[in-house]
């Protein structure tokens, strides 16, 4: 049987802080098989990014330790030199940045930004590159994409930026897209079209997509899998019908509960999740989440919870789990 | 939008429904974040100004690259039957106390003072500016040691290290004082050039080319380079009338190039024993100067201001 196209083992990241040691991603493990979308959802500060970011092999030179294993598509990414990973970067995975107004060149026509990693990666001529350009501003649906070829950053709205941006990323047809926040930017209109573009980009071109969020909204409909982060941790994960209507983890319930609800009366108090995230060089030998959370046992903050199975694909960890429930009709 | 993201209830059924379309989000989609072509290219103009200021340069500089082709005096030339002579139909800046023609002086006197802006600004950007740009984009050790090799250079005065350095490395000319001022301006480039890269490399786009492939090579060029490129070109600009300015000091303390060869601080130094008797003689070379550094500042400032690309088009 062939591997996944991402295999994740153990994955940890540790940065040297003058605090001490910093666990940004601790024991992160997970599969993703080709054309399959992975929703990966926690607060500010629980590892989402550094974890989209050691997946793709993107650390500072100095000060950060990576160990466990990050295998795509065959290639392991940790360890590996910065010639190595340039090979895959843009081929086999491709990124898409939070904020469109940062992660396009300003002084550059957008035609020409998609064009060089055609030109330098695919050895295309310049006429084939441009061609190839156009087509992918059309398909991220760029209207009149001929004209805009040579538009600047600046002449575009925020919205059409992150078609550029994603119309670069799949410019060398990789087969693993990661998206951290790719909607945070954005107007609310504009984050439905662009996660909507995700979606039906990743049925045509048969790729996978890491969608990294804290906003449960934006996973809801658009994965197949869900990991809820805590603390640098995986606390759950499931199939994102599991996630939602299935999850045993006190903090799945807490975040789900804290997106707001158009079916609410208004006036309606949000259900914050009290206290903060922890400092992640202070964490004690417990459950992470033990401080916020209103099932904690002495239990829990003497021993940490491993992740659990609860059924197929779908763990947690958890001293004192929900009571699983049947999914609505 | 067949979804709405912030739906009551997660209608997780639909993840097979809302993606069955295939066809991608059509035109009403679209309309709503177009931005049309026109009307956004509202164009920034020098002015007029501006363009006055760049005629003057290229006036000045073509004078000297073709002063021996122009119909002029010898500059050399002393005639002792008109000596100290006001501007007159023979000689139009009039002669100093030699009898030498004050106004093909005065443009063969551009050679040297632009020759040495440009020369050292040469210097200073050839070295200062790989080694800036490359320390803020490695950071680390090679920005912790080149920094501070700088910083240690710019603690010591320029003027003082290059009238020290030329007093004692004679004979002098216009090749070592290049070379001296070129040196000193080596830190302040550097300083320049890496604050406006450090400003730059850590900005998304950054690190977007890097993951898609791009070499470290590449990234310098294509990222890095053309967003620096308009602060580095009105330092360039501001630093080559710091330059002239320095020369023109340099040439008033006599450390300057040797007489008989004129330039615009030389013929200021010569003309203070005579300044009561012959005024012209230090007015027409210092108002060379103050006019051709007047210009320098003006476009410097001008091209900084219009260059702001990133915080006005954003």
């Amino acid at each position: 049987m062939s591997e996944p196209l991402l295999v994740v083992r153990d994955l940890c990241t540790t940065f040297a802080t003058p605090t001490g040691r910093l666990r940004a991603v601790d024991g992160v493990s997970f599969d993703l098989g080709a054309n399959e979308t992975l929703g990966i959802v926690g607060e500010s500060g629980s590892g989402k990014t550094v974890l989209s970011r050691t997946i793709m092999g993107l650390q500072p030179r100095t000060n950060v330790e990576v160990s466990g294993s990050v295998r795509l598509g065959g290639f392991e990414v940790v360890g590996a030199s910065e010639t190595a990973k340039r090979s895959i970067w843009g081929t086999e995975v491709a990124m898409v940045f939070q904020d469109p107004m940062t992660s396009l060149n300003p002084v550059v026509r957008i035609g020409n930004q998609i064009t060089e990693s055609l030109r330098v990666r695919l050895g295309m001529s310049r006429a084939e590159a441009k061609a190839r350009a156009i087509e992918l501003l059309e398909l991220v649906g760029i209207p009149s994409a001929a004209e805009r070829f040579r538009a600047y950053p600046g002449q575009l709205s925020g919205g059409m930026r992150q078609r550029v941006v994603i119309a670069i990323a799949l410019s060398c047809s990789p087969s693993l897209l990661l998206a951290d926040e790719p909607t945070t930017g954005l107007d609310v209109t504009i984050q439905a079209q662009i996660l909507n573009l995700l979606d039906e980009l990743k049925q045509r071109l048969a790729m996978s997509v890491i969608l990294v969020t804290h906003d449960l909204g934006v996973v809801a409909t658009r994965t197949s899998r869900i990991v809820v982060m805590y603390a640098g941790r995986v606390v759950e994960t499931g199939t994102t019908r599991d996630v939602f209507y299935d999850h045993r983890m006190p903090y799945t319930r807490a975040l789900l509960e804290s997106s707001p609800k158009v079916s609410n009366p208004s006036h309606t108090r949000l259900a914050a999740i009290a206290g903060r995230p922890p400092n992640l060089t202070e964490l004690g030998a417990g459950c992470a989440f033990a401080p916020r959370c209103a099932y904690a046992s002495d239990r829990c903050r003497a021993e940490r919870p491993e992740l659990t199975a609860a059924g197929d694909g779908h763990t947690y960890a958890c001293w004192h789990p929900l009571a699983p429930r049947g999914a609505p009709s | 939008m067949n979804e709405h993201p912030f739906e009551p209830e997660y209608p997780v059924d639909s993840l097979t429904a809302g993606v069955a379309g295939g066809e991608l989000s059509g035109e009403s989609s679209i309309v709503m974040e177009a931005t049309t072509l026109d009307g956004v290219v509202a164009k920034k103009r020098l002015g007029p100004l501006f363009w006055i200021c760049v005629g003057w340069l290229a006036l000045n500089v073509l004078g000297a690259i073709f002063a021996n082709v122009l119909p002029l005096k010898n500059p050399y030339f002393e005639d002792y039957s008109v000596v100290n002579a006001g501007p007159g139909w023979h000689h139009v800046f009039g002669t100093d106390d030699l009898g030498r023609d004050i106004f093909s002086r005065v443009v063969y006197g551009a050679r040297v003072s632009i020759a040495a802006g440009l020369g050292s600004m040469v210097i200073g950007f050839a070295v200062g500016m790989p080694l800036g740009m490359l320390a803020a984009y490695r950071r680390g050790r090679f920005d912790g040691v080149t920094t501070t090799v700088m910083y240690v250079l710019l603690a010591f005065p320029a003027i003082i290290a290059t009238i020290g350095v030329l007093s004692f490395w004679t004979p002098r000319n216009l090749i070592k004082i290049i070379i001296v001022i070129g040196i000193a301006s080596i830190p302040l480039v550097y300083r320049v050039v890496r604050a406006a890269t450090l400003a730059v490399a850590s900005k998304d786009y950054v690190l977007a080319a890097k993951v898609q492939g791009a070499t470290d090579r590449r990234i310098l060029m294509k990222e890095l380079l053309p967003n620096i490129a308009p602060v580095a070109v009105s330092f360039l600009v501001i630093g080559i009338a710091t330059v002239i300015t320095l020369e023109g000091a340099l040439a008033f303390l006599g450390l300057s190039v040797n007489a008989p060869t004129p330039s615009w601080g030389n013929m200021i130094n010569e003309s203070r024993t005579d300044l009561a008797q012959n005024p012209w003689l230090a007015l027409f070379p210092a108002l060379a100067m103050c006019l051709f550094l007047l210009c320098l500042n003006f476009i410097g400032d001008r091209l900084r201001s219009h260059y702001d690309v990133a915080e006005v088009k954003l």
